[in-house]
Formats: C-alpha cells, structure tokens, sequence
C-alpha cells in the first residue's frame, strides 16, 4: 500500500491517486461524532407525528383538546395550521394534512417536554376517518373514472417526459431482430443508519435555524420557505454529522416544517426523530416503474432504435421521483450507439408511499431493462455479448441523440479490461453448454454497463460552487465551500487537493461546510457532481492562494514566482527543490508588513455544461462517464438462492483522486446495488408498508458482499479536476442487470420484476421447467 | 435521552427481580403477573414495538445457577433453561450426542443473538418458525415447567409436541417457569439433519426449517421423527412424511414418497416473507435433500 508522506519531503511528488483516509473516519469508528440524532440543545421539546395508517380517506372529525390538556404539552397542531403552507416539486404538498393520501400522511403533530409525554398526547388526539376507494398502482390511477386523489390533478397525471429522435417506423422496419419486454422494477428506500431529524428554532426576529440532514442546503431552503411561508432568506441550514443521505435528503419531507412549525408556535427549539419503523414508513422510495422497452437490430448486430414507455409510480405526492425520467431517457437514449430513439415517461398519482431521489436516479430502473436486452439481443445475433456490446460502444468525440457530448469515452476500455480480468467470453460458453445438464446448483456469468452523468447535471439554472480559502499565521488552512459532507468522503477531497495546491500537511486543512450563513453556493450533493464541482473550485482556489504567496515570496526572496513552489510546509525553488523560507513565516511576514496583506480568496465556479432544458436536448453534463459490471454467481436451482462469487468493475473515473475513498464509494454503491437486485422489496399492499422493519426488509450486510475486481479507468477529462469524472452512482446502477444476465446464462431463466429474491427465482425456474416437460 | 419506537406509552414496571434461586424466582411469579427475562431477544423487540406489555414485575432468571448448563446423566440430557445457544453450538457433549441440535445453533441468528438468547427463551416464544424447536421435536424432547403451589416447588413434564398451541401460545401457565428441556440421549445409530432457508445467509428468521432424526440400521430407517418450523402455526411433527419412512430402507422410492407426504404435514401460509407455495416448494427440496444427505453418508 502506497503510504502517503503528503509534504514531508521537498521532493515532488504527487498526492493524486493516494489513498488518504476521511478526517471523519477515526470519530465515527469509534463511536465519538456526535450525529444530528444525538442532539439536545437547552429547552429542547420534542415533537412527535400522528400518522393516518390508512392510504386514503376524508377526515371527518379530529379532537385535540384531550391532548392539549395533557400537562407537559406546549403545542398540538393539525391541518388548519399549516392550510395554504403548499410545497412540494409541484407544490402539492403540506406539512399537516385535511385529506389523507398516503399511509404516512401526517395528521396532526405535538411538542411536549419528554417524547413519552408527546407520545401520550397523540393517542389522546381522536380522529374519526371515512375510508376512499384507493389507487395502488399506476396502471389503476391511470384508468379512466379511477378515483382522483389531488382535485387538481386530473387523470391522477402527475409529470410527463418524452424525448423522440429520428424515424422510429423507418428504424423497426429496418430491424432483423427486436426485443420487447415489460420490466417492473420495485420500490426500495435508503435506509439510512441516521434515521430522519430536524430541529428547528426562531429568534425573535423571526429568523429560523434548522439543524438537518439536507444534502443540498441551499435550494432546500427556497423549498422549506413555503412550507412555513417566509422568506427563504431568513433560514439558516445548519448540518450536523449525518448516518447517510443516498438521495433521500435531496428535497424537503413533511416532519421539517412540522418542526419549524412547532418551534414557532412554542418559541422554543423542537426536535422531531423517526424510529426506524416511522422511518420504513415515510421515507422517499426509489420510484417503482412499469418499463415497455423495445430495442432493435440488424443480423449483424448494429443498434437500430430503443423505445421506451414508462409509467412511474409517483405515490401520492411529487417529490424528485417523478422527475427520473430526465436521467432515464439519458440511458435510454446514450447506452450505446442508439440512432433512434422514443421515450415517453408519465408519473401517476397513487395512494402508495412517494418517491424521491435516490443514489443512480432512474438510470438503475433503466439499466435494468437496457442491460438485459442487449444481452438478449446479442443471444438473438448469436453473438458473443462482449462483441455485441463493442460492436455498439461509443467512441470519444461522439453525441447522443439528446446532445449528450462524449468528450472522453472509455467504454471500449473498460469492457475489455472486465471481460480479460475475468475471464468472460470464455466461462459465458461454458456455463451456457452445462445449463440444461443436470445439476442442482448452476454457475453463470453476466455482462452489464451503464452511462451516467459525472460532471454534474445542470437541472437547476446553476450548477457551480462558492468557495472561500483562508490561511491564518501558523500555514493552517480553512476552506470554506457549499459542498456538503454526507459521508460521500467531500472533506477527504478537499482536503488532498490543498495540500496538493499548497504543500501543507492533510492535517493543516479545515473544512467548513455545514452552515447556510457561512459557506457559498452549491446546488447540492446529487448527480455524482461533488468531486468534479468542489474539487475544481477548491483548486481553483488554492490555485488563487498559491499565486498571492508566490508573488508575495518573489517580492521578499529576489526569486522570479514562475521558479517557485510550495512543498512540505515551504516555499522552494522549483529547480533543485531547495528550501527557501518556511510557509508560516512567509504569511507571517506578508501579513506584519508594512503593506499587510491576508491569504483569503473566493471563487465561483460554473461548470461548462448546457441547461437541461424544457426539451432535453442539451450537453447538460460536463462530463460522461462508462461502468462496467461482469457478475459471476452459484444458484442453488431448487431453492432459488444466488449467491455472488465475484464481481469484476471496470469505472471510467476520469483520474483517481483519493484512492480508497473511490474504493469504498464503489463497494457501498455496489452493496446499494446488490440489496436492490437480490433482497430489498418494500411489501406494500393496498398502500400499506407490511415489513417497516430489519427484520423483513432485507439489507445486504457484510457478510454477503461478495469479493471485488475493482479496474479504474483513467480517460483524463479535460474540464474535470486533475482529470477526474464524478463516480458514485454508476456501482448502484450497474451490478442488478450484470447478475440478471449472470441467472439467464446459468439457467435460462430471466426476471423481468426484481429483485432475483430465492422465491421468484425459485418459481421462474420451476415454471420453465414444468413448460419444458409439459412441451416434452 | 431515549428514543422510542413507535407512539406507544410504555407500562410501568413496578418491580425488577434477579433472584439467585429458583424458589424465590417461582415465588415472585406464582401470581401470574411477571413477565421472565432472559436473553431478551424476542422480548425486547416485542416490548419495544408494543406487540407485546410487560407485566407489573420483571423478573430476570439468568442468575439461577440451576437453570444453566448441559447434563447427561442416566440417559438422559438436560439443557437448562437459561443455557444460551453459544452454549448449545459450543457443548462439546452435545456435539457427540445430539449434532443435529449444535447444527441448528449454528444457524440460529448471529454471533450477537446467539450470545444472549436461551433455549428455554426460544422455546416460549413459541415462533412457528423457532429454530430450536425443530430439531428438539426429532430428539422428541420435553420441557419441565415448575411452579410454586402450596408452599412447595411443583413440576411436571410436557412433550415438547404438546407444548404449542400456536403462535406466542404455549401450554405453559403464566405462573410457571420453562426449568429446563430433557430428552433421551439418542442411539449411537441415530441420524439427524437441520435445513433452514431465508433470504438471506446471516440473522435470518425461517422462511421454513426442516430437522430430521432416524435410527438407520444396515440402511433401513426405524424411530423416523421429522419435525418442520413455518409451515403451520407451531413448530409440528410431520407425521405423514415420518410413516412414509418409517421402517423403509433408505432408497429413492422412500424418498419420493417422504417428498410426496408434505403435502400432508405442511400447510403453509402466504405472508410478508413468502409465499404458501415457496414454502411447500422448499419443505420437499430440504426433506429430500437431509435425506439424500443422510444416505450420503
């Protein structure tokens, strides 16, 4: 292991690529970070949230005196109080609710002294309900005369989508061959160890602080505004230490301006926690779809079109979810060399739990059905999947039918570094000949690949960063930036690229990040963005700090600045890397001078990417990036049981910065990813949540994550930092459709409605084996 | 600070009690109005998500000495109440007299669960799904239940097969307390197996569990008991599938036939963790596979 000496030595030498460790990571280890959960601050109340526990139904009377009365209650507030206070994506939500919509909808919330006594008080609130004929897929929301369940929204349509490019009729007709599946990807939620938290206090001036998990604290804060309405210049976000985000952090969630709302009433500070089960229950979803994908080719298996029909399952309010089709048509469309393309995306109301935004944002739905049909068609061609996909793969300097610009593509790389690594063309055939002999477990192996966004996604009108560098009179430096620290490793990032830029000990870096008052600008933490957008203004920064120092040194030391540089804690001539002053002394000197100056700059920093768009042709990434996943896994035939033996990755990462932190956002994107292919299922039956719980919803642990191949390809892109592409969704999007084309070369068996739980792996390959006999 | 789980008030415990005896601890639940600690690991949860109230006393009985450890004595093995399932996975004496019960232990849970969870806790709980409880009823086990009645300790004996009666039910009163489990210390040509399924290798519950235990003499099968978990709402005898084997050798027509007898012994529900017909699914693949497993050997 390569051990980082960082700037102890005047020697050049490169921390890019090292593996340096999370500053965080020795306090979270050991269990001394203290986590937003964690928080009291004095005159604390706590609140608490009745739910309705039924999906859809008018209140028709609700009583809270009894609970008013309660002593050690401060407050008791229903719909009334926040009536008119919309927000939401299309502004169809309130914090407190009059009609019920969905299982988690909040009824009524309370502040009390102690949480037994708000608990207390909420069974003492009496609410008679009138059930309403519920909507519990978007198939049934659909349907003409189906029961409405936002007055405003007829047809229960929430958002539509659609993309189209070139001569679709003319393409099918031209097509050999064509591959037309329904997919039925589930829901899933994050399950962050932190379970949802805000607290929320008003001074007198009427200016709110809320403590929360919000992974993007500035636009969350023209969302949070008018859920209370006021001004979203008088919050102030503060973000303690939080147990994950994944997405689910990415918009604003009834219990926070039910905190605010209660902190308002009381005047004092109100916290409001979810257990785990309240957590299962009310928590963003990752947006279950129905996918009609068609995709074609020519015998010799050129990629004519790709056509897709989706309908989401909005749930009953729009959150980000519906808003996944803009990343999804990006795959439907650029997932290879596709010519012509159609895709339609409309998000229907339902009475289920609604959907958010979560880690891979609609590409791992996509990817589901993408990956498998190209292995399908490259079945279909006889051709080797490996040649197919090649054949198909795009090269740098290419564009999507929606504009997406290729600037560096590493594709073709990095499917032949899996395919070599593990061995795939050869053990595919292998396996494939020994699928119909007898044998109760069967091996397979499956190729699958992605595109994504990594360079951010310019959704929002802006997508850059403020950053703010100072350097106090000891050489310490503070950096003090929008991006937001939610476990992804930003700080580590940071952190290596200063003491890159300025020859300062990793230790000597400080990062400020968690206060709205105090930091710049972000848009947030999502679309893989941060290591490309923090990272450049960070090193723009640094870069801005560096030459004030250098000019400063080439004043007092007589040496032109361009010979100069900054290397274990000093300024050296760049030549022969001799010492010539001490860093601190140098500040000290430049800062006691006659004409003082400080070290302390600011930059912004807009990436070189196109908006979005209402039409959604546009360049809106300033980089793209390629995975890809080659799955080797037993399954037990009888029982169902998959086990993963191995999994070979192949990243486009444009140039490794901290090399253990892309090593472990690559393995916790892929344990995401796993839990989603094979064991995570939210049982929701006529809206209701049936397994809120550990016990029976299935997170893959330790102990299942199977042995890594990790290959990072280096493409070198031009606008990112040192090179380097964002990288964190890919490992989640790609593994489910490499372990799905795994079970068809072992057993012939595809599931089009993960996950491959034992069960439906176990019936899938039961039922083909009662049609084979029955066909014999 | 403590967070609780869902909006439910917890009742007062008015008293806890850890007595070191076994008649102080019969004493203070002959009232029937002590809820027994042990392990806590169903207890704890079930409390905490408010399926289940604790009653006026707590009443902790891991410091009775006499309800700990394993005893083989007259031909008979004794497995104290209390005896964790580390213990149970660690006894070397029942390693060489009853496997099947130290394999079962090395599927129950995870490291964690195993170090706090009894026998007798595992028991009571009366899961249909419990993972001792299978194998126990191939060892065709008994549970000693001991109570304070007229001013002396009482106990008497019930047949591990008479002792559910449903889920979280068991014949046991609530003034008594599960002392220990005892069976026959099986014969030197006893067989037994134990196959259990879930979703997932580690900390499963049971989506269905099959325990197998047979004397196999020159390769006929005699004494057959099987025993299955999640199939029905206790752990049950399957007792079709026992006389399908029963005095049969050991070949693939008793094995068909032991597969085919299921369907009368296990009646399986749908539910959250799978569906009736899985369940009827993996009870025939695991009776055929301990068998085969058996004759392999």
């Amino acid at each position: 292991m390569e051990k980082t000496t960082a700037a102890s030595s005047p020697a050049k030498q490169t921390l890019i690529g090292q593996r340096i460790k999370k500053p965080d990571a020795p306090d979270k280890a050991t269990g001394k970070t203290r986590y937003i959960n964690d928080m009291v601050l004095p005159q604390m109340l706590f609140g608490k949230v009745l739910f309705a526990g039924r999906p859809h139904a008018r209140i028709v009377r609700l009583d809270t005196t009894a609970a008013e009365k309660l002593p050690g209650v401060h407050a008791v507030l229903t719909g009334k109080d926040a009536a008119g206070l919309k927000f939401g994506f299309v502004r169809d939500n309130v914090a407190l609710k009059d009609k019920v919509r969905c299982e988690h909808d909040e009824i009524a919330a309370v502040a009390a002294e102690t949480e037994d006594i708000a608990r207390r008080a909420l069974e003492l609130i009496e609410v008679e309900y009138e059930d309403l004929p519920g909507v519990f897929t978007p198939e049934a929301g659909a349907k003409e005369g189906a029961p409405l369940i936002h007055e405003n929204f007829p047809g229960n349509k929430s958002l539509h989508f659609e993309i189209q490019h070139g001569d679709l009729a003319a393409a099918e007709a031209g097509s050999d061959l064509i591959v037309d599946n329904v997919f039925r990807p589930h829901h899933v939620t994050h399950c962050c160890m932190g379970t949802s938290c805000a607290i929320a206090d008003f001074d007198h001036n009427g200016k709110l602080t809320i403590w929360t998990q919000t992974q993007y604290p500035y636009n969350y804060k023209m969302d949070l505004a008018p859920a209370l309405g006021i001004n979203p210049g008088d919050i102030r976000v503060i973000q303690p230490p939080v147990g994950g985000a994944f997405g689910s952090k990415l918009d604003v969630y009834p219990y926070e301006p039910i905190a605010a709302l209660l902190a308002k009433k009381t005047g004092r500070p109100v916290k409001v926690m979810y257990s785990r089960e309240e957590e299962f229950k009310a928590s963003p979803t990752r947006q279950a779809a129905i996918i009609h994908m068609r995709t074609g080719c020519t015998r010799d298996g050129t990629l004519t079109f790709r056509a897709a029909d989706v309908l989401l399952d909005n749930g009953a309010y729009t959150s980000w979810g519906p808003t996944i089709p803009v990343i999804m048509m990006r795959t439907v469309s650029g997932h290879y060399r596709v010519p012509v393309v159609d895709f339609k995306a409309q998000a229907i109301y339902t009475n289920n739990p609604y959907a958010g935004s979560f880690r891979g944002y609609g590409n791992v739905q996509t990817t589901y059905a993408t990956a498998q049909q190209m292995d399908m068609l490259a079945d279909m061609v006889d051709m080797d999947p490996l040649a197919f996909h090649l054949k198909n793969a795009q090269k740098s300097g290419e564009v999507t039918p929606q504009k997406s610009f290729l600037r560096e593509c590493a594709l073709t790389e990095c499917l032949q570094t899996a395919a070599e690594a593990s061995d795939y063309s050869r053990k595919r055939k292998e396996y494939a000949a020994l699928r119909e002999q007898p044998g109760r477990y069967k091996k397979g192996i499956g190729l699958a690949s992605s595109i994504h966004n990594a360079g951010g996604a310019k959704i929002h009108k802006s997508d850059g960063i403020g950053t703010i560098l100072k350097m106090d009179d000891y050489a310490r430096v503070t950096v003090i930036t929008g991006a937001s620290e939610i476990g992804q490793g930003i700080d580590a990032v940071i952190t290596l690229i200063v003491a890159e830029e300025l020859g300062v000990p990793l230790e000597h870096v400080t990062i400020v990040n968690n206060d709205s008052d105090i930091a710049p600008w972000d848009v947030g933490v999502h679309a893989s963005r941060t290591t490309f957008i923090a990272g450049n203004g960070t090193r723009r920064a640094a870069r801005k700090a560096k030459e004030q120092i250098l000019r400063a040194a080439e004043k007092m030391l007589g040496e032109p600045a361009q010979g100069l540089a900054l290397r274990g804690g000093s300024v050296v001539r760049d030549r022969d890397g001799a010492a010539l002053i001490k860093l601190d002394r140098l500040l000290r000197q430049m800062h006691f001078q006659p004409e003082p100056e400080l070290v302390m700059v600011t930059d912004y920093y807009e990436p070189k990417s196109e908006p979005e768009g209402a039409k959604h042709i546009s360049d809106h990434s300033a980089a793209y990036s390629h995975a890809v996943h080659i799955a080797e896994i037993t399954v037990d035939t009888l029982t169902g049981e998959i086990t993963v033996d191995k999994v070979t990755v192949a990243q486009d990462v444009g140039r490794v910065i901290n090399r253990m932190g892309l090593e472990g956002q690559i393995e916790g994107g892929i344990a995401i990813g796993l839990g989603y292919a094979l064991s995570e299922n939210m049982r929701i039956e006529n809206g209701m949540l049936r397994n809120p719980g550990f016990r029976d919803y299935k997170l893959i642990t330790a102990p299942e994550m199977p042995p890594l191949d990790l290959h990072f390809i280096e493409s070198d892109c031009a606008e990112g930092p040192y090179g380097a592409k964002g990288i964190s969704e890919l490992p989640t999007i790609v593994i489910a459709p490499a372990i799905a084309n795994a079970l068809y070369n072992a057993t012939g068996v595809r599931i089009f409605n993960p996950p491959m739980s034992p069960e439906t792996v176990a019936r899938a390959i039961h039922e083909k084996r009662q049609a084979t006999t029955q066909a014999a | 600070m403590t967070h609780d789980n869902t909006n439910r008030v917890t009742p007062e415990i008015s008293a806890y009690l850890a007595p070191r005896r076994l008649d102080e601890a019969l004493q203070a639940m002959a009232d029937g109005d002590a809820t027994v600690l042990c392990g806590g690991t169903d207890l704890a949860p079930q409390t905490e998500s408010g399926a289940r109230q604790y009653k006026a006393k707590l009443l902790n009985i891991r410091r009775i000495d006499s309800l700990h450890g394993i005893e083989i004595k007259g031909g008979e093995i004794r497995i104290g109440a209390a005896t964790t399932i580390s213990d149970i996975r660690r006894s070397a004496a029942l390693a060489e007299a009853a496997p099947v019960l130290t394999e079962a232990a090395g599927h129950f849970a995870s490291e964690q669960i195993r170090n706090a969870a009894s026998v007798g806790g595992n028991l009571c709980n009366a899961s249909p799904a419990g993972d001792m409880s299978p194998p126990l009823l191939t060892l065709d086990a008994a549970v000693e239940l001991a109570c304070w009645r007229d001013g002396a300790m009482q106990t008497r004996r019930v047949a591990l097969d008479q002792f559910f009666l449903g889920p979280g039910k068991t014949v046991k009163q609530p003034e008594e307390l599960l002392t220990a489990v005892v069976f026959k210390q099986p014969a030197a040509d006893f067989v037994g197996r134990f196959r259990k399924s879930g979703p997932r290798p580690a900390l499963e519950i049971s989506t269905v569990s099959v325990a197998f235990g047979a004397r196999l003499v020159q390769g006929k099968l005699s004494s057959v008991r099987v025993a299955m978990g999640a199939v029905a709402p206790t752990p049950l005898r399957a007792r079709h599938v026992e006389a399908a084997l029963e005095g049969q050798p050991l070949n693939d027509a008793a094995i068909a036939a032991a597969v085919a007898a299921t369907a009368q012994d296990a009646k399986p529900i749908d539910d959250v963790r799978a569906s009736a017909w899985y369940r009827a699914h993996l009870v025939r693949v695991f009776v055929e596979e301990v068998l085969n497993d058996v004759r392999r050997d």
